[in-house]
């Protein structure tokens, strides 16, 4: 009996600890942002947090739940047009129309889910893909929604948001303030809870959890819903700060989901840390490089591949190879006494 | 608050902008520009000019010209805009879209936001000038835009013709201008009259073939058959269906536009499976003669809507050039033929330069707007008005068309058309293709 109970199980570790001291830090400083940043601060701010949102998402299919889905930018431009909808012909607040959004979309993705689930590994991949472009070529149908031309979003209804420029700035930063915040909480949430141990278990044996009692349709499904949800609420953020969309840039694979993959695999797949090292390492390499054209997009392959070859595990597992850090606490550690 | 603000723009030079500074005056140290002339007047801030333009991806065809154009734009301003007295340096920032628009409404906003331009100006269809013109809208900021039919520009971002906008403005054609010259080019040579169109799902096709506002009024009115098989989704690899439609329907016209690699697959499929029109007329894929040139013998004889040409009589206003010695230089410059966008590259900065020289100065954005609104301005690719236009913002260029026709082992384009724009002169008669 003794010997049994000679050992414990923890997750957070002193690092942990620190960490969230940093985290709080952090968060500190990003509310502070708008009183004393430019406006051009705040757009790459906002662009950043979209980017690390969208990551978190992708991140919480693939990393944890070992869906492989390319097809997101199915909810990032439902999400868009669900804000043009809401705000041009229901004249609702283009900030209240974004949680309406995510609502919507998460209803949207349910019997999604019904049609991508029958599919596995790359064929859940593919499939993904095809739904995507099947909303592209749906809204490219819609004339009140501007069809395949597009539409713009009204300058009036922009200005109605808030009683300035810099109160519009502001509303719109905090926005994408407490959506960074509330996805990566969420993740972090779901995963410390019943449902990341059982969303472990499914990514490394579907059988071997079907047996001990995992209910695998379920747990993926909640996982597949709250993702659609959170990047159609994204979705709606960007559109709103783009003013304009159509089809193709809405359901646009290369820029909602193949640069989305790269942070994530860059940074480090399956975990929570990877994705904000992963957009930092894109955005550096975007302000660094973007004037060169393709020379930009040859180098970010180039890197992806180097990485996927070397460090499968991303920066951050290099990281964790050598210093057993994490900095968000969600595995459980045995200690023996 | 103000001490604050000066602190931050200190901060806010990026290495880059820093290079560019360093790299400007050593060229006017290599002009041989004397310092007494550079310093004749007071140095007051520079003008700084924000450019978007679709360097790469699909699009890049209609950039070719930029580089040449900006050498340009640099030397014809290397004094600067003198405004009371002081004398302010002209930068220009330019930014690639990578031909979507979503890069192109981020860089505008980077553009308004961090470089804190004067004045932007974008060009080369609505995928470029819309999202633009979007951004300017919201930041107020003046904006000059060109080379997108002014109804998927004006109508494409929502313009209500009694209102229109309050910062950006575009000079252009319209979709009445390609029909009516479209038209009467058709009409030149005897044809069964028998139409089929291919117009896809975007901004241009959907403007151009629009049941009340495109083409299909005015063909029924002017007694041709249209076989309009709907819009198509583009990019697309197989035009069969077209084709065998056409030929059920022994079309000896054929029009749309599209971009230059969907004609490519289109005209390729054509020829194989054995259709040949009398005429046809393409937007967009055959404007540019590299997009042509594949073609080889099947391009000679294409007919296409002119925006600009070495033979339009405009001249200059920023280098006292006309239309023949522009096209002149920059095919000795960069041994390239010249192309459509090179006039109107040249005339978009021509309208920017001439609102800043009327304005109060950098910084006084709605003296430069209020400038923009005013202008009355000839320019290379014609008059441009903002008053006198269809609806508010907009301003009118005129449009012929033109043959594509085999010189040696290049392709020439002749003006065969000229009824909407009678000042620019017809150069030959339109052939069939068979």
């Amino acid at each position: 009996m003794s010997r049994i109970s000679s050992f414990e199980v923890s997750r957070s570790t002193r690092a942990s600890k620190v960490a969230l001291v940093g985290w709080i830090v952090i968060l500190g400083v990003l509310i502070s942002v708008p009183f004393w940043a430019g406006r051009g601060d705040m757009r790459f701010l906002i662009e950043f947090a979209y980017y690390l949102t969208l990551a978190q998402m992708w991140n919480l299919l693939a990393g944890y739940a070992g869906l492989v889905s390319v097809g997101q930018q199915a909810f990032v431009g439902l999400g868009g047009y669900m804000l043009f909808a809401a705000s041009v012909y229901f004249g609702i607040h283009p900030v209240i129309a974004i949680p309406i959004a995510g609502v919507l979309i998460a209803l949207i993705s349910i019997p999604t889910a019904f049609v991508v689930f029958r599919l596995r590994g790359a064929y859940f991949a593919i499939g993904t893909w095809v739904v995507a472009e099947v909303f592209r070529l749906l809204f490219a149908q819609i004339s009140s929604l501007g069809g395949g031309s597009g539409m713009s979003i009204p300058a009036k209804i922009v200005k109605e948001i808030a009683s300035g420029r810099t109160e519009r700035d502001m509303l719109i930063y905090f926005t994408a303030l407490v959506i960074l915040v509330a996805g990566t909480a969420m993740v972090y949430l779901l995963m410390r809870s019943k449902y990341g141990l059982a969303l472990t278990a499914i990514r490394d044996s579907e059988p071997a959890s079907d047996s001990l009692g995992v209910n695998i349709f379920k747990t993926k499904l909640t996982i597949y819903v709250a993702s659609a949800a959170v990047t159609g609420v994204v979705g709606a953020l960007i559109f709103l700060q783009k003013l304009r969309i159509s089809p193709d840039v809405a359901f646009s694979l290369q820029d909602w989901t193949a640069a989305v993959i790269f942070i994530v695999v860059i940074g480090g797949i399956g975990t929570i840390e990877g994705p904000i090292i992963g957009t930092l390492i894109y955005f550096g390499l975007r302000s660094l490089l973007s004037d060169y054209g393709s020379i930009y997009m040859i180098v970010l392959g180039c890197v992806a591949v180097v990485m996927m070859l070397w460090a499968p595990k991303g920066v951050w597992g290099l990281i964790t190879q050598k210093f057993d850090l994490q900095l968000f606490p969600v595995n459980r550690r045995v200690t023996w006494k | 608050m103000n001490t604050k603000n000066n602190k931050f723009d200190m901060h806010g030079i990026s290495r880059r902008n820093l290079m560019k500074v360093l790299a400007a005056s050593s060229g006017a140290a290599a002009l041989g520009l004397s310092p007494s002339r550079v310093f004749a007047a007071k140095t007051g801030k520079p003008f700084k000019i924000g450019f978007v333009t679709p360097a790469s991806g699909p699009l890049a065809i209609f950039a070719e010209p930029d580089q040449f154009v900006l050498e340009q734009v640099k030397a014809a301003t290397r004094d600067g805009i003198v405004i009371d007295g002081t004398h302010h340096p002209v930068e220009i920032i330019v930014k690639d879209s990578q031909s979507s628009s979503n890069r192109a409404a981020d860089v505008a906003a980077e553009l308004i936001l961090n470089d804190e331009i004067d004045i932007m100006v974008a060009a080369n269809t609505p995928e470029t000038t819309n999202p633009v013109a979007d951004q300017c809208e919201i930041n107020g900021i003046p904006c000059v835009t060109n080379d997108t039919p002014w109804q998927p520009h004006f109508f494409g971002r929502g313009g209500d013709p009694k209102v229109g906008f309050e910062w950006t403005y575009h000079f252009f054609w319209g979709a009445e201008d390609i029909i009516g010259t479209s038209l009467a080019l058709w009409e030149q040579i005897p044809t069964n009259k028998v139409i089929g169109t291919l117009w896809p799902n975007d901004s241009d096709g959907n403007a151009f073939g629009d049941p009340k506002m495109g083409f299909p009024p005015l063909l029924k009115e002017k007694g041709f058959e249209l076989v309009d098989l709907g819009r198509y989704q583009s990019p697309s690899d197989d035009f069969s269906a077209y084709i065998n439609e056409f030929k059920k329907q022994g079309v000896e016209i054929i029009s749309g536009v599209i971009p230059p690699p969907d004609f490519g697959t289109f005209w390729s499929q054509a020829g194989q499976q054995g259709f040949n029109p009398m005429i046809c007329t393409m937007a967009k894929a055959t404007e540019f003669p590299a997009a042509i040139a594949p073609f080889g013998d099947r391009a000679d004889g294409l007919t296409v809507e002119v925006w600009w040409s070495p033979t339009h009589p405009f001249v200059s206003g920023l280098t006292g050039q006309t239309s023949a010695e522009l096209a002149a230089e920059y095919e000795a410059k960069t041994g390239r033929q010249w192309t459509m966008p090179l006039g109107f590259k040249h005339s978009l900065f021509e309208v920017a330069i001439d609102a800043l020289k009327r304005s109060e100065g950098p910084g006084r954005l709605e003296s430069i707007r209020d400038a923009i609104a005013s202008t009355n301005y000839n320019s290379i690719v014609g008059p441009v008005n903002f008053q006198t236009g269809p609806v508010p913002n907009i301003s009118k260029t005129p449009l012929v068309s033109g043959q594509w026709r085999k010189q040696g082992d290049r392709l020439e384009l002749e003006i065969v058309e000229n009824s909407q724009a009678p000042m620019i002169a017809k150069q030959a008669e339109l052939r069939s293709l068979v």
